[in-house]
């Protein structure tokens, strides 16, 4: 049986991207199970998605926690921990990430010797991130070898129609191309095990004793508590405030930014707090006199890394 | 408190109560709108929640509120509001709580439950003249559960449960006037994208007895369809077309707090919007846009006479 994962960040497509990839295997005649799971966050924050294929009937259900082939359509997402990226991966398993570095690079860095792939991101235009999951699932299909062209191009045709011609014809030449790029690569990806109930491993619930109702009950007795909440990691690009251009209007960005992570000191400049900033980039678009830039998140932190060294 | 505290855009609070770290979308009109009206309302506040996006804010155990929250079903929130504050006034009356702490109760939901299922308890509320405060954050549909059509989503929209070549056949409800209709101390339109009409309103709310019924429209980058950078022009162009008309009832009377003049073409509102989209591409649906253009030219037309 195939297991694969997707990571990607909410609104880039991943589960439309699971949902090609499935019927593209059941289209070569396999049983599918495919299912995305998010949890209360949104746009930005890390998804995963999940194909099962088997030629047998699938019994196991859930989350894939042992993959055999894992895709992250967002680089940026490798070193945050919620998004679980590396969990359950061992030599078998073959990685897919969407980045401009190197293989060797992320082999080093993740400490994995296994096969890894990269896909060159090609672009940093935010308004063509929509087409991410259909690149992946290009390149996906020829890893796994099983799944044909023709297989591929009528699971895109099926599952974008109801958008229109021209963004399907959008999303399959990218997914076709990346499927192309792949090609000295078809079948790397090796289908894992079947495992029986037996070898099943419960989870590792933490127990909690019975309490009265007063004290178990889920209520909150702090305010403000989801500040300890970093949302600042769902961030794909930053947004940078050039002081000198500041004309310390003093409410447009605080006042628009819908996360109210901007506030302004006692001079009237305004500080954004990157721990929260979702980086909407309604402060770029709105400051009055274009003193807020907008840059790629992965500059900066490399930028900030520089910084740290130096 | 005058309603004077808000004269010019210096005067609006530049640190903000509403905690950040919620698990709203990036760019979310109905957030923006929200962490103002908290910044007036203040922490003495208990916030009666109804199902939607807005539920996500408090997750255990985080929340973004300084003051109370309570978790309600969809149709329910007005009845929930009516327990709490019961239960302030019993407080009050046995002296276990002193005047100074009583608390603004605030009715928080979307427009699924304010246009549609909770509309019955709502009209309940203000039948018994409830001390309360509504907010409706309205996005236009049902948002938390993938966007299907409400009693919200204006003409020609595409939603999930809408699909078809022209969209959503209905109209958008007049809830103004059908919350208007029951005579509240107050009833108001506003849009986070207009801060200073928002925070004039929500003080006068603030200062007022009764029903307090308040309608945010809030533009929405996952169901509307368009760039979360866009959120605030998004919401202006819905001000400056006239879509929004930014209005007040109060002793009885209507009062529009902001007449767009000149007002744009609608379709620079429509044309940001993918949900829209079908209006533009691959042909341009005149007729449609024609449509949705009388009808808001009709609108603005009555008000003038
Ligand atoms: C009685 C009932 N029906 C359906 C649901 C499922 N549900 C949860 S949130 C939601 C959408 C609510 O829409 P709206 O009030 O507009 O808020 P939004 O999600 O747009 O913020 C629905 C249908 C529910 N919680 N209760
Ligand atoms: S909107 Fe621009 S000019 Fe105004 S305070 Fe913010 S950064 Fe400065
Ligand atoms: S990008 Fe700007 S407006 Fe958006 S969350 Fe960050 S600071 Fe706020
Ligand atoms: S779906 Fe819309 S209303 Fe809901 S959190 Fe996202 S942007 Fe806000
Ligand atoms: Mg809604």
């Amino acid at each position: 049986m195939y297991r694969i994962r997707f990571h990607g960040r909410g609104g880039q497509g991943m589960k439309t991207a699971s949902r090609i990839l499935g019927t593209a295997f059941f289209l070569q005649g396999y049983e599918v199970q495919d299912a995305p799971r998010y949890g209360a966050e949104r746009r930005g924050a890390p998804i995963f998605a999940y194909v099962r294929a088997s030629k047998d009937p699938i019994n196991e259900r859930g989350i894939i926690s042992q993959p055999d082939l894992v895709i992250v359509a967002d680089d940026s997402l490798v070193p945050v921990p919620g998004a679980g990226v590396i969990s359950g991966i061992d030599a078998h398993t073959v990685l897919l990430i969407n980045s401009d570095e190197d293989p060797d690079t992320w082999k080093q860095r993740l400490n994995f010797n296994g096969s890894l792939f990269t896909l060159p991101v090609e672009t940093e235009a935010r308004a063509e991130l929509r087409f991410i999951g259909a690149t992946c699932t290009g390149a996906a299909a020829r890893l796994l070898g099983v799944i044909s062209r023709d297989a591929l191009t009528q699971a895109i045709r099926q599952e974008l129609a109801e958008l229109g011609d021209a963004i399907v014809e959008e999303n399959l030449s990218r997914a076709l191309s990346a499927f192309g790029l792949m090609e000295a690569h078809a079948g790397t990806v090796n289908a894992g095990s079947v495992v029986s109930a037996h070898d099943y491993q419960r989870p590792q619930w933490v127990d909690l004793p019975f309490d009265q109702a007063r004290i178990s009950a889920p209520a909150i007795h702090a305010a403000a508590t989801s500040i300890a909440v970093k949302t600042g990691l769902w961030r794909t690009m930053r947004p940078l405030i050039d002081y000198e251009h500041c004309n310390r209007c003093w409410w447009v960005c605080s006042t628009f930014c819908p996360d109210g992570a901007i506030n302004v000191d006692d001079e009237g400049y305004p500080h954004i707090d990157y721990d929260h900033c979702k980086g909407c980039m309604v402060c770029v678009a709105q400051c009055p006199p274009h003193a807020i830039a907008s840059i790629p998140e992965q500059d900066a932190q490399a930028a900030d890394n520089e910084e740290a060294r130096a | 408190m005058s309603e004077l505290t808000y004269r010019r855009m210096k005067d609006l609070p530049s640190t903000h109560l509403l905690g950040t770290g919620t698990p709203m979308c990036a760019g979310c009109g109905g957030l923006n709108a929200l962490h103002q009206i908290y910044d007036i309302i203040g922490e003495k506040s208990i916030f009666i929640n109804a199902a939607g996006c807005m539920t996500l804010l408090s997750v255990y155990p985080f929340t973004p509120f300084r003051g109370s929250w309570l978790y309600t079903a969809m149709a329910s929130a007005p009845a929930g509001a009516q327990g709490v504050r019961d239960a302030l006034d019993v407080l009050l009356q046995k002296n276990r709580m002193s005047m100074q702490d009583d608390m603004q109760v605030v009715v928080l939901t979307g427009d699924g439950a304010a246009y549609g299922m909770g509309l019955s308890a709502t009209s309940g509320a203000m039948e018994r003249d409830l001390d309360f405060m509504y907010i409706c954050y309205d996005n236009e549909g049902y948002g938390n559960t993938g966007q299907q059509y409400s009693g919200a989503t204006p003409h020609a929209a595409m939603t999930a449960t809408s699909r078809g070549p022209r969209g959503f056949p209905g109209f958008k409800k007049d809830l103004f006037s059908i919350w208007s209709a029951h005579k509240p101390a107050y009833v108001a339109t506003v849009i986070g994208t207009e801060p200073l009409d928002l925070a004039r309103k929500i003080e006068k709310a603030r200062s007022l007895k009764g029903p307090r019924m308040i309608i945010a429209l809030s533009p929405c980058p996952t169901g509307w369809d368009y760039d979360p950078q866009d959120s605030v022009t998004v919401g202006k162009l819905a001000v400056r077309t006239g879509v929004w008309p930014l209005k007040e009832y109060v002793d009885g009377k209507v009062v529009h707090t902001k007449v767009p003049h000149p007002r744009k073409p609608v379709e620079e509102y429509l044309k940001l919007q993918g949900r829209f989209s079908h209006l533009f591409e691959p042909q341009r649906d005149d007729a449609l846009i024609n449509e949705i253009q009388a009808k808001v030219g009709a609108y603005w037309e009555d008000v003038d006479s």
